[in-house]
């Protein structure tokens, strides 16, 4: 983002935008930037809520008034707060399936039971939808990578098609959890997606496998986050 | 995002080894005209793209057309990165990508006009400097759109 910001400048047009990583703009010194605390992948702080994005977007846009730079402004204000006592319950309950079934049959019953979520979020969301950057459908891909853990195998000939399988299921996870109209806790969500379900067992899984493979372990980075596997890439 | 003091230490580390020194002597472009009269691009490096559009690779420092007259509400994210909320953007496209805004800001006057196209790059996995050939690229299409100014964002 800094990059951009000091090769656009540098060609004669003017930039200004958001900061997530203070420390980072601060080093790099692109133009101008409006560093916010909001969380990583929320740069103009909440969904859905046109008033505070728009205040977010004038603190950015009254940097291109400023005489000389490069400009770092705070904005003074957090991301509106979730209430999770009111905030919409998660649909699904996840029941531990029985273990001495396969990844597959496992991987299939928990599609089976978001199926009905997934559809109903995305009629609420008047149809938009994150999935569907793998060219498979979800049960093809979920079939697919339960197949993998069963046969402990890596998919060394494959890693393109694995990354856009795991964000089209993980997208479609979401959007299910998501289903109802609402605010949602990011961090719920997210704890839900990896500590409940069988498919944040199975990307911890393959994260695990690819750390075993010497010259596969910098892909295990893309495979599961930082604070769910603690670091330890 | 919090500052890194506020971070686990595997989170700074993270993101320490990130900091970098700056692209090289400052660069600075007056502002020409009322921001009320400026054109303007959004570029985001989400890799965002329409569905169509090919993903972007694991790294990949190549850009995606968003032209103003599409729905916006089509764009779907290739971007590397597992580090990141991603039910926000799945919400509302406008958390990470404000056409929207930027279209209700058009209509109040508040800025001039929107450009024609916008565009996505993917910000994961190389270093800054290999987003200097086709950001030039994209300065050269902006020029040709009369852009004056970009609004940039991250995830």
């Amino acid at each position: 983002m800094c990059a951009l910001g000091y090769y656009l400048e540098r060609e004669g047009i003017m930039t200004t935008g958001i900061s997530l990583v203070r420390e980072n703009t601060e080093s790099m010194q692109p133009p101008r930037s409006l560093w916010v605390t909001f969380p990583l992948g929320r740069p103009l702080g909440k969904p859905a809520d046109p008033d505070f994005q728009h205040g977010v977007i004038a603190a950015a846009l009254d940097l291109l008034n400023e005489e000389s730079g490069p400009v770092l402004a705070d904005y003074p204000f957090d991301a509106p707060g979730v209430d999770t006592e009111s905030s919409p319950a998660c649909p699904v309950s996840f029941a531990r399936p029985a273990s001495e079934l396969t990844w597959s049959s496992r991987l299939v019953g928990e599609l089976e039971t978001l199926k009905l979520w997934y559809d109903l979020g995305r009629r609420r969301r008047n149809g938009r939808t994150l999935v569907g950057i793998s060219g498979l459908s979800v049960a093809e891909n979920l079939e697919k990578l339960g197949a993998l853990l069963d046969e402990g195998q890596l998919p060394v000939s494959d890693l393109t098609w694995f990354k856009r399988a795991i964000e089209d299921v993980k997208a479609f996870y979401l959007e299910a959890l998501t289903a109802q109209p609402g605010d949602y806790d990011q961090q719920q969500i997210q704890n839900l997606m990896w500590q409940q379900t069988v498919l944040g067992a199975a990307l911890i899984q393959f994260y695990k496998m690819f750390q075993e493979v010497e010259q596969l372990r910098p892909f295990s980075r893309i495979v599961a986050p930082r604070e769910v596997i603690g670091g330890s890439t | 995002m919090v500052r890194l003091t506020d971070l686990p230490d595997f989170e700074r580390e993270h993101f320490l080894a990130k900091v970098r020194p700056p692209l090289g002597p400052p660069v600075w472009t007056p502002l020409p005209k009322p921001v009320s009269e400026l054109r303007i691009a959004l570029i985001t490096t989400a890799g965002l793209h329409f569905r169509d559009d090919p993903a972007f690779d694991f790294t990949d420092a190549t850009y995606r057309p968003i032209s103003s007259d599409e729905d916006a509400n089509n764009l779907v994210m290739s971007h590397s990165s597992v580090n990141f909320d991603r039910s926000g953007f799945a919400e509302d496209v406008n958390l990470v990508f404000p056409i929207e805004r930027f279209r209700e800001l058009a209509v109040d006057n508040q800025i001039g006009s929107l450009a024609s196209v916008h565009y996505s790059f993917m910000g994961a996995g190389l270093s800054p400097q290999a987003y200097e050939k086709s950001t030039s690229q994209v300065a050269g299409l902006l020029k040709q759109d009369k852009v004056d100014a970009v609004f940039l964002t991250p995830v």
